[in-house]
């Protein structure tokens, strides 16, 4: 369990975390999801105490992480792969974050097995691959048996088989009662993975709902609509009596220009204006709306930094 | 994870007993972290050869020998001398060794691990100076009184006949370990507080090496004792005296006895890693 109130960050004057306050529950996975400079990284490390609160407070299991008799055991952290001496090998760092607590060899032994580093175990990090630096990381987080787990970023540079290993082994963890939180951009992972999500944007909190909620705060099911004149349809669709729900969102794929996507309004009713207005439709499909979306719809207006200008332009909606 | 069905179902040491954070625990981790690096083999094979080596090729070219014999009174002082010698070029591998020691956690972002490990962060920090202090102390008095060992059957051909009984000559011996330790502490006080290695390690070369030379010049320009008493109290100078060879001969006024500078260095010590010890409780890491 892992609770923070009013918890804020300034660096100077900028604002990293801004008086955000959130629960994350035992017994399932909670993602963490923003933009870049959001202040995922930055609450994480407030979490375990590496970062100094500006103000508010957060708790682990009820008491600051730094109150802990062994916060080993309470919370494994992985805040970046690279919070490792390269010129150690994985077993020596692995034995000397475990010493501290008298997390001896055997203990060791198992986190190199389950996280697949046996056979580089010997090796110095400095040598290691993002995807095994990640790996080590994970092993570190895991060495006290914590009953929570922090991980930022954990997916990153995995391989896809990585990637699945990460997915089931948080979902093990929550199904034990642990508490894990694992920030990620992938959404597409967090749909998979996750039970809980918090949004995180320009430092606050945009939204904290279930996975489901937070699919349907996207504006529930999306059609794909694909015509040979999608800025006639589009002008047409925002003229409606509905007008001011509907949000057409155009491709992300640059080989078909052709295809954009409609919320607010369902099929029936597409093909009805096309057909009225003479507008041909080569394609119109009902489909779910994704958590992508849903991110995407909650954080364009929280995006701390935008690419060249146009952003977010592959999703944006264009009214 | 076979055993994991619970939270605290899995005792990573295989023993009933839960692990719990102890200043025990972090003295071990320590010193894993320090002898699992090259850096720390290198830099103490450095001082051990160096400071042997240093040793043997003095006692072997010593123009003592020509000089018509070395005086009773001075012979104790002058075995002494040939076994610390070499301390003022192994000092500086304990320097780099002892700034490196928290540089490189903070060059390489271990610094994290360690504090989430240690959220207290003091104990790791007190953890790594007795780990590092201790190990250097160690390698210091095997490297001097391997020194005086070795060169035991070389000095009579040079006219000193050593001779270690009288305990100021053994308590120089001693000393120099322990300058070698505290010199290394100081420079990782000021590494925790630079966090640079190339800073930490540039400053405390400078406070080492250099403040000493500028004192110099400026008292021969000046002409003003109060800057060479002053400078009497620099570290490194007052380090020094804790293996002075004249110790235990008629101490000349002016220099500090050998327990004064032992205790004038530690309180440099003391001093940086209260500042150290403040920093690094205030500072996000």
């Amino acid at each position: 369990m892992i609770e923070a109130r009013e918890l804020s960050k300034y660096y100077g004057r900028k604002k990293a975390v801004d008086a955000v306050s959130f629960t994350v529950r035992p017994g399932m996975v909670t993602g963490f999801l923003g933009p870049n400079g959001a202040g995922k990284s930055t609450t994480m490390r407030l979490i375990v105490g590496l970062d100094r609160a500006t103000s508010g407070s957060v708790t682990v299991n009820g008491k600051p992480y730094t109150a802990h008799r062994a916060p080993l055991r309470e919370v494994g952290v992985l805040l970046d792969a690279k919070a490792i001496h390269t010129g150690r090998s994985a077993v020596n760092h692995l034995l000397a974050v475990g010493a501290t607590h008298g997390i001896g060899r055997k203990r060791v032994d198992e986190v190199i097995g389950l996280t697949g580093l046996d056979s580089v175990a010997r090796k110095r990090v400095g040598g290691f691959s993002l995807g095994m630096g990640q790996r080590l990381g994970i092993a570190a987080a895991l060495l006290g048996d914590p009953a929570t787990l922090v991980l930022d970023e954990p997916v990153n540079g995995l391989d896809p088989e990585g990637v699945m290993w990460v997915r089931s082994l948080a979902r093990q963890l929550a199904s034990e009662g642990r508490t894990i939180f694992l920030s990620s951009h992938l959404m597409s992972e967090m749909a998979l993975t996750a039970d809980h999500i918090i949004v995180l944007g320009r430092g606050r909190v945009i939204a904290d709902a279930p996975v489901a909620d937070i699919v349907a705060l996207s504006g529930g099911t999306l059609v794909r609509v694909r015509t040979p004149h999608p800025a006639r349809l589009a002008e047409l669709l925002a003229s409606t009596e509905l007008g001011t729900q509907v949000q057409v969102h155009a491709s992300s794929s640059t080989i078909e220009p052709d295809v954009f996507q409609v919320s607010g309004l369902d099929a029936a009713r597409i093909g009805e204006l096309a057909a009225s207005a003479g507008i041909a439709l080569h394609e119109l499909t009902p489909v779910a709306g994704s958590l992508e979306q849903a991110y995407m719809s909650l954080t364009q207006d929280e995006v701390e930094y935008h690419a060249g200008g146009t952003a977010p332009a592959s999703e944006g909606a264009f009214r | 994870m076979s055993t994991t069905t619970a939270q605290h179902s899995v005792s990573a040491d295989g023993a009933d007993r839960l692990p719990v954070l102890t200043f025990g625990g972090i003295l071990r981790s320590e010193w894993i972290k320090l002898v699992s690096l090259r850096s720390t083999i290198w830099c103490y094979a450095l001082i051990v050869v160096v400071g042997i080596g240093f040793g043997v090729l003095i006692a072997l070219t010593s123009p003592a020998a020509t000089a018509g014999g070395v005086p009773d009174a001075i012979q104790g002082s002058t075995a002494v001398q040939v076994a610390t010698l070499a301390l003022g070029f192994t000092a500086l591998a304990s320097v780099v060794l002892g700034t490196l020691v928290i540089t490189g956690e903070y060059g390489t972002g271990m610094i994290r691990s360690t504090f989430a490990a240690v959220p207290t962060r003091l104990p790791a920090l007190f953890g790594k100076v007795v780990v590092f202090g201790t190990t250097t102390f160690v390698v210091g008095l095997v490297t001097i009184f391997g020194t005086a060992l070795v060169t035991a059957p070389i000095l009579p051909g040079i006219g000193v006949t050593p001779n270690f009984t009288k305990p100021a000559y053994l308590l120089a011996l001693v000393g120099g370990a322990g300058y070698l330790a505290l010199v290394g502490v100081f420079a990782l006080a000021l590494g925790a507080i630079v966090r640079h290695s190339a800073g930490a390690i540039a400053s405390a070369l400078g406070v080492i090496l250099v403040l000493p030379t500028v004192a110099i010049i400026l008292s021969a320009i000046t002409q003003a004792e109060w800057i060479q008493s002053a400078a009497s109290f620099l570290p490194d100078a007052a380090g020094a005296r804790m293996f002075a060879s004249t110790a235990g001969e008629a101490a000349s006024s002016g220099f500090l006895a050998p327990w004064q500078g032992f205790l004038v260095l530690l309180a440099w010590d003391a001093a940086l890693l209260l500042v150290a010890a403040v920093l690094m409780k205030r500072r996000d890491a």
